[in-house]
């Protein structure tokens, strides 16, 4: 056979299986923008909550309990006794959480999963539902009329292995449908208006009819994973890296489509928009609740837009309010304690620390606007239902919006030792903020001690970035600072000062006495002393002329320049450059004597050459 | 050689111009009011004599051109000799020589040799001042110590300022030498640094303090037993009570604080005061410090 041949009888085979494998392929509707369309037409927003409720997975001496915190009213509903392995899902007048079977484990074996119903009024338990041996659950979405579970059945092999989703009577348990999914790779659902999103196959949605099981239409990503499905007031959300509003012109996402959202944001941030949910151990409570973006979108037909165009981040212990499509810094709010849940509501950030300090700070300003308390309980976890909320404190209480500089300050300063990257981004921010306020914290944090050198270089380069000529004296005020053993007293960073001073250029030409009393300081390390000369060069500083003669002459024969000269060149530099005639004179001296640190010799001997020959000619005959 | 065509004095005389403190401030050594202590007293004969004293010439331009060789043991040779002479006029070549800048062993000697003219009262040039207070900069600290002695027997009000700056030296010995130097000027402005330093034990500090102490410090030392070194301060609270201008019943109450201290410095601090009362002497503190120093040994 020519290869010719071969190749085009290749090609027909290839050709033949594509065609073979598209007969047989479950995402023959998938992509399709009209079924989407009709679809979405049929799902009804479900109406504003009226409760603002929050419900606690609670731990310590009373052992492990679930309770429901009333926010409006600032008071515990309930109280049950209860082991929580997975997340609380709260839908009509019941909520779900997965839990373990005590038979089992008391049995000695692996503790199979359990969905456990309370009442939403008193938390007690309305039923259990154990899931039977081979059974997998991959997740559970609940609204008034039912509970959606996704069960995975794991076969002998990957083929094996199905999936379906089960809806049950949330108050009777019963079983309303069951729909068979395509394939056994699938995850945990969400629902929003009686439309059940359930993402399969990584790349794939599929969207049934919450009241009777039924296929609606099939998304396809195309640009991204779809690992998680959200259902908002304001629409379906699917996505992974960023996220799609569920849209006709989504139905095949792409990013270019209107309805794709990504905030710009810094890179500390983990850019985790929601659960995965083809990750069982992301439906646990975990770290992930404590470090993850919360976000609302605003929406206009088939576009989107984060809402208020911020983004807010939780990470432990603060939540930053960012500029999504800037990814400008808003606000920073810094909590005592870590947070181990936080919403978004629309309007405020409520948020839920271990030590049970409730509390809610304004999306868009950070102002502090809700605080209530639960004293004497270990908080492990939490989730809430309270969209819409939004509260006001009374005016005596309210707060303004915190005060950025000084929350960054606290952050860089905190002794926490977890957030290296979050530190590096804080004083970023504080040197991105304007004002001698943001100045003085940079010096501040300078002066600090225990800082990481890392830490240390970024704020050294913060600080000289901003060029701040407003704030001249601060620098001086930091440079008149000397290390001094009988009081305790260690050197400021001086290098990292004089650099900031050299930024300045002429405007920092009045902070030439503290240099130079910095450079006569026995303590002033040598690149500390090459970056005062370069800076008094940079400011203009002709009166730092007669200290700098004293440098060159003390140190110019002293051996210990020999290894590094460094400082005793910048020195000379800056005689050459700020100087005149008697300088290069005695450069030229300095170059000629023997006992002078040859280094520097040899580099006297050059630059003199090359930055005036004739003068130097003209120095020697007189 | 290129700076042979320049000059060497032409050199040193642009490095000269270079030191940068500003000298309208400098006050005269002449007019400087001598200490009213005898030991004061002395050392103004002493300048006296010094400024009288002077070296020839020839003999001073010799020994300028050595200070300038190449030959390190000459110029070191020198400089020392320049510092025995006492003479007022031997001061100017040092001081030219550390201008100019030098190696460590010439700058030491240099040093050194200024520190003995102080001595002799044969510092009175403001330029000698200004030398000094840049080199009690300088980084190698056996160069800061020697700067620091020799800035002390300068009769120049501005020292003080420079060596209660080194009182905070990060070098022990640096400290030391301040606070000696401070001592000796009775410069009872050091008091407050002296304390700090005594409080982190340094031993450095016991002396002068014990010299420049007045009698309401006393408590304050005092109450520093248990959270200090007991042997640097019974060192200072035992100079302290051999001072001449300490009332006895103040002595009585420092050699009981004394004894309370663990350790052979406290029993040193009571035998060196013991010694320093004249035997005739019999004087309550003694007494009490002798039966003290018997406890001791009976315990031990």
């Amino acid at each position: 056979m020519s290869g010719a041949r071969a190749y085009a009888c290749l090609a027909v085979a290839v050709a033949a299986a594509a065609l073979s494998a598209c007969a047989t392929s479950p995402y023959k509707r998938a992509g399709n923008a009209g079924e989407v369309a009709t679809a979405l037409a049929r799902s009804q927003p479900r109406p504003p909550a009226a409760r603002s409720l929050a419900f606690l997975v609670l731990e310590g001496a009373a052992g492990p309990r679930v309770a429901a915190y009333d926010l409006a009213a600032s008071r515990l509903v309930w109280t049950q006794p209860g082991v929580v392995t997975t997340r609380i899902a709260v839908g009509g007048d019941i909520i779900i959480h997965g839990s373990n079977a005590p038979v089992a484990a008391a049995a000695g074996g692996p503790a199979p999963a359990v969905v456990v119903a309370r009442d939403i009024g008193n938390g007690a338990v309305l039923w259990q539902h154990a899931l039977a041996s081979g059974e997998r659950l991959a997740g559970y979405d609940i609204d008034a009329n039912a509970v959606y579970l996704v069960i995975q059945k794991v076969g002998a092999t990957q083929r094996g292995t199905t999936g379906s989703v089960v809806a049950l009577d949330p108050r009777t348990k019963a079983v309303r449908w069951q729909h068979e999914l395509p394939t056994g790779r699938v995850a945990g659902p969400a629902v929003r208006g009686g439309l059940v999103a359930v993402p399969v196959d990584s790349q794939y949605v599929i969207l049934l009819d919450g009241a009777s099981g039924s296929e609606l239409a099939q998304v396809l990503s195309t640009a991204e994973a779809a690992t998680f499905v959200r259902g908002l007031p304001e629409g379906m959300f699917y996505g992974s890296r960023g996220v799609f509003l569920l849209a006709p012109s989504t139905a095949r996402g792409s990013r270019q489509a209107p309805g794709y959202l990504l905030a710009k944001l810094p890179a500390f941030v983990r850019p985790f928009y929601w659960y995965d949910l083809y990750r069982p151990e992301q439906a646990q409570y975990s770290a992930i609740d404590r470090n993850h973006i919360l976000w609302r979108v605003a929406v206009e037909g088939d576009r989107a837009r984060f809402r208020d165009d911020t983004v807010v981040v939780h990470d432990y212990r603060f939540l930053f309010g960012f500029d999504a499509t800037s990814g400008a810094l808003r606000w920073a709010y810094s909590h005592p304690s870590d947070a181990v849940a936080s919403t978004d509501t629309g309007s405020v950030i409520a948020f839920v620390s271990s030590d049970g300090d409730i509390g809610a700070v304004d999306r868009v300003t950070g102002a502090r606007r809700y605080q209530a308390r639960l004293p004497g309980d270990v908080v492990r976890a939490a989730t809430f239902d309270a969209d819409g909320f939004s509260p006001t404190l009374p005016a005596a209480e309210a707060g303004a919006a915190p005060d950025v500089v000084a929350t960054l300050g606290a952050i860089v300063a905190d002794p926490d030792k977890r957030f290296p990257d979050l530190k590096l981004f804080a004083i970023d921010e504080i040197g991105r903020q304007p004002g001698r306020e943001a100045t003085g914290k940079l010096l501040e944090i300078l002066g600090g001690r225990g800082l990481p050198p890392l830490a240390v270089q970024k704020t050294s380069e913060a600080l000289a970035a901003r060029r701040d000529t407003q704030s001249a004296d601060l620098l001086a005020a930091a440079l008149r600072v000397h290390a001094d053993y009988a009081e305790g007293r260690t050197a400021p960073p001086i290098d990292f000062l004089a650099r900031a001073v050299a930024a300045l250029g002429p405007s920092g030409r009045s902070v030439w006495p503290e240099l130079v009393a910095q450079l006569r300081q026995p303590e002033t390390p040598t690149p500390a002393a090459a970056q005062i000369a370069r800076a008094l060069i940079a400011t203009g500083a002709e009166e730092a002329i007669p200290a700098l003669r004293d440098f060159l002459t003390m140190y110019r024969a002293d051996p210990a320049h020999d290894a590094d000269p460094s400082a005793l060149i910048a020195v000379t530099e800056a005689l050459l450059k700020l100087g005149g005639a008697g300088d290069r004179r005695l450069l030229l001296f300095v170059a000629e004597e023997p006992h002078t640190v040859a280094p520097l010799r040899a580099h006297l001997v050059r630059a003199l050459g090359e930055t005036d020959p004739g003068a130097v000619r003209t120095a020697t005959r007189d | 050689m290129l700076v042979r065509s320049v000059g060497t004095a032409i050199a040193l005389g642009l490095v000269l111009g270079a030191t940068s403190a500003p000298a309208a401030e400098t006050k005269p050594a002449g007019e400087a009011k001598p200490a009213k202590t005898k030991a004061a007293k002395t050392k103004t004969v002493a300048a006296s004599e010094a400024g009288k004293r002077a070296l020839p010439a020839a003999r001073l331009d010799s020994l300028r051109a050595d200070l300038a060789a190449e030959d390190d043991a000459a110029a070191i040779a020198a400089a020392t000799a320049l510092g025995a002479s006492g003479a007022a006029n031997a001061a100017e070549p040092l001081a030219e020589l550390l201008a100019a800048g030098a190696a460590a062993g010439r700058t030491e000697a240099a040093l050194d040799a200024l520190g003995k003219l102080g001595g002799a009262g044969a510092l009175t040039a403001p330029r000698v001042f200004e030398v000094l207070d840049l080199y009690a900069g300088h980084r190698a600290p056996e160069i800061r110590q020697r700067a620091v002695k020799a800035l002390g027997t300068v009769k120049d009000p501005r020292a003080t300022t420079t060596l209660l700056a080194r009182l905070g030296d990060a070098a022990p010995g640096v400290r030391a030498s301040a606070g000696d130097a401070l001592a000796a000027r009775r410069d009872r402005v050091a008091t407050v640094r002296l304390f700090a330093l005594l409080k982190k034990s340094d031993a450095g500090a016991a002396s002068p303090l014990a010299a420049l102490a007045g009698p309401d410090m006393i408590p304050q030392i005092a109450e520093l037993a248990g959270s200090v070194d007991d042997g640097v301060l019974a060192t200072t609270l035992g100079e302290y009570a051999q001072r001449g201008d300490v009332p006895d019943r103040l002595r009585l109450e420092v050699v009981r604080t004394i004894a309370k201290l663990a350790g052979a410095g406290a029993t040193t601090a009571l035998v060196e005061y013991i010694a320093s009362v004249p035997a005739k002497d019999d004087r309550p503190s003694k007494r009490e410090a002798q039966k003290l120093l018997d406890e001791r040994e009976t315990v031990r």
